[in-house]
């Protein structure tokens, strides 16, 4: 029989000295001596292995700019590669969460990753800034620690047609080939929501599966429905392939379009007379004429020797928003930072930037560039010009956010 | 709808000629080395970057197309000679294994030479643009691929069916040993043969490139259908793997009318469909 007495005062008394400790550990970021451990979590294998370390550069940047401290806490730059697949990427968020004390990330390229991470972000408190475009990173599944650097289907969309509308005020018909994925049919959606107010009709349509290659049959389908304008709602591989065989058939006067297709750099895949006139939508362009960009720009030149694309751009502005937003707040708790980027307005890459306080998504301009012709290139990385930006946000009667 | 299904029809001609070269040389292998070339992918993917590079060098496109035959046909001489001829007697999986392998290295080759970006070349100037058929665009390098494809294989069949070294080829595809005890020399018609077939893969990529560009691992989508087309045509029948390729690009082209987000389902449906009713091919023996 044990001698252990036990009463109920003895009982408060445990009970405190566990809340105690445990509020100490969730009280850490309070500490002017804990240092800030944060991430990127991004694929540095598989097809895109070229993404992550651009990401990541992106983010040292920032951190260096910063002398490596914010608030006066040691900065730690972690990262860890997804793979591309939610499943890792769950699993490496949960160790960086649970095992390395990670409490603000970024980095995703592929949204079916980000948005599994961001279950994982809801559940345990912690700040994600997600890449990919994906409508339900701020719609039906938002939440109270996920926000949206990408700027949002809808405003690719309505800027890519409202810069052919100001380009070819006689062109109506569109037809849409569209990835059969779920950034494809946002893609569809909006668009088909957008048309007639712009004057265009979409005439015609087709989904072609991911990783498709030939896409010959479908422009067979597309110039019998005889449009002004072929809309490429695709993106990666499956885009440089179709722009290939699009260009095959020769249609000179006929527009191309597309919306949220690649970045720059990936353009150069393609020849000159391949892309020459294409319509593309971008998130970022190192162009942007604004200080902050500028600034950015320079700063990547001198250390890496090369212009920043979206992925570095995408590293280094979300850490950058982060670090501004924990000095805005005077604090570093990821709850406490979440709340003050809500609604909030400040200077990013992109110049004027609000965080909408409701869904998250960020309201920023979105680039369309217009790709030379060989003739007009200055050299081989003179590829394409800025000619529009558009900064449209998604109405409030399409966005499935229920956060309150 | 007529017009489109007609459309779609010669589309899926060109298609199905690109994939009938590409198993072409797959089936050669086979049927004269029995084992499955899993490198005939990166073989077609090092075609398409050799005739890049030729074309590059401001070299004529046809010129290029020789290169992408003749650099595969090396390797694939080499492959036979220095490799499988070694594993001859060894275990079937090994000889597999030493193709993946190969194929693998191939892959990364690309990837050190060219970079982990795709390139892309367009096609020369006679054969840009499109035919104005009324009913349909028909781009003048699809003509082009119809065209090539067709010359290929026709100048395969004749070597094979109309010369003494393709008699000798079909006699060690039906009846190696027959054939070795007739003094055939068999050492030279299996590097012949598999340099055939690489050449045939290669030469798929450079036709190819135009249309599809060129990546380290581009190969690999073609090697899956070129598979389908070698088992839906019959096993060791080279004929069989020409209609499969047309088959499966009229499939793929005509299916774009009725269910476009299946059109690469469809493909391995019809195999399967196929393969129960007759197990051993269109074209293959029992």
């Amino acid at each position: 029989m044990s001698n252990f007495q036990f009463n109920r005062r003895d009982m408060l008394k445990a009970l405190a000295a566990t809340s105690g400790s445990m509020m100490g550990g969730a009280t850490w970021a309070q500490s002017a001596q804990g240092d800030l451990n944060i991430a990127v979590l991004s694929q540095f294998s598989g097809n895109y292995a070229t993404l992550g370390p651009s990401i990541l550069r992106g983010a040292q940047l920032i951190v260096e700019e910063r002398g490596g401290k914010v608030l006066g806490r040691k900065i730690n730059l972690l990262q860890r590669d997804d793979e591309g697949k939610p499943a890792v990427g769950v699993r490496r968020i949960t160790e960086l969460v649970e095992n390395e004390g990670v409490r603000y990330f970024t980095g995703n390229a592929s949204s079916a990753v980000g948005l599994a991470e961001s279950e994982i972000a809801a559940r345990s408190k912690v700040v994600q800034f997600a890449g990919g475009g994906s409508d339900e990173f701020t719609g039906a599944r938002c939440n109270d620690f996920t926000f949206q650097w990408s700027a949002h289907p809808y405003t690719a969309c309505s800027s890519t047609l409202e810069y052919i509308r100001k380009l070819h005020p006689n062109a109506k018909r569109i037809y849409t080939l569209t990835a059969d994925y779920a950034f494809g049919h946002s893609l569809l959606k909006y668009t088909q929501a957008l048309a007639a107010g712009l004057g265009f009709e979409v005439v015609a349509g087709d989904r072609h599966p991911a990783n498709e290659r030939q896409f010959t049959q479908y422009f067979n389908k597309a110039f019998a429905a005889k449009p002004d304008v072929v809309l490429l709602l695709t993106a990666g591989a499956d885009f440089l392939a179709a722009a290939r065989q699009l260009h095959s058939f020769g249609a000179k006067n006929l527009v191309v379009g597309a919306p949220w297709a690649a970045e720059i750099d990936d353009l150069k895949e393609l020849t000159p007379e391949m892309r020459a006139g294409l319509i593309l939508g971008l998130n970022y362009h190192a162009g942007i004429d604004h200080p902050v960009n500028k600034s950015f720009v320079v700063s990547a030149v001198k250390k890496f020797k090369t212009v920043p694309t979206y992925p570095m751009a995408m590293g280094y502005d979300t850490f950058r928003t982060l670090f501004l937003a924990m000095e805005k707040a005077n604090s570093v708790d990821p709850t406490v930072v979440a709340k003050t980027l809500e609604g909030w307005r400040f200077d990013s890459v992109h110049g004027g930037t609000q965080i909408d306080a409701k869904t998250h998504q960020s309201i920023r301009p979105y680039y369309i560039a217009r790709c030379k012709a060989a003739s007009e290139m200055k050299n081989a990385d003179d590829i394409a010009e800025i000619v529009y930006q558009g900064n449209k946000p998604q109405p409030v009667e399409l966005n499935d956010c229920k956060r309150a | 709808m007529s017009s489109l299904v007609v459309a779609q029809l010669i589309n899926g001609c060109a298609i199905g000629m690109l994939y009938a070269v590409m198993a072409f040389g797959l089936s050669i292998i086979k049927g004269l080395l029995n084992v499955p070339n899993f490198a005939h992918g990166a073989l077609f993917a090092t075609g398409a970057y050799v005739c890049y590079a030729i074309a590059n060098m401001g070299l004529p496109f046809g010129i290029a197309l020789i290169g992408a035959f003749a650099v595969p046909a090396l390797i694939g001489a080499m492959l036979q000679r220095f490799g499988l001829e070694k594993l001859a007697k060894a275990d079937y999986l090994l000889q597999v294994l030493f193709l993946f392998g190969i194929a693998l290295a191939l892959e990364q080759s690309l990837v050190v030479i060219w970079g982990t970006s795709g390139v892309s070349l367009t096609a020369p100037s006679l054969l840009s643009g499109s035919f104005d058929l009324g009913f349909m665009r028909l781009p003048r390098y699809l003509v082009f691929v119809t065209v090539a494809s067709a010359t290929c294989i026709a100048v395969l069949w004749f070597l094979i069916e109309r010369t003494k070294l393709g008699s000798q080829v079909r006699a060690g595809i039906e009846k190696s040993e027959m054939a070795r005890c007739l003094g055939i020399n068999i050492k030279g018609l299996l590097i012949l043969g598999f340099a055939l077939g690489a050449g045939m893969a290669g030469l798929a990529g450079g036709i190819a490139l135009p249309l599809l560009g060129a990546s380290s691992s581009s190969g690999n989508d073609m090697m899956s259908i070129a598979f389908v087309v070698l088992v839906l045509g019959g096993l060791g029948s080279l004929y069989g793997s020409v209609v499969a390729g047309l088959l499966l690009g009229i499939v793929q082209s005509l299916s774009t009318l009725v269910a476009p987000t299946m059109s690469t389902l469809l493909l391995y449906v019809v195999m399967t469909l196929v393969l129960l009713v007759r197990p051993q091919g269109l074209f293959g023996e029992r």
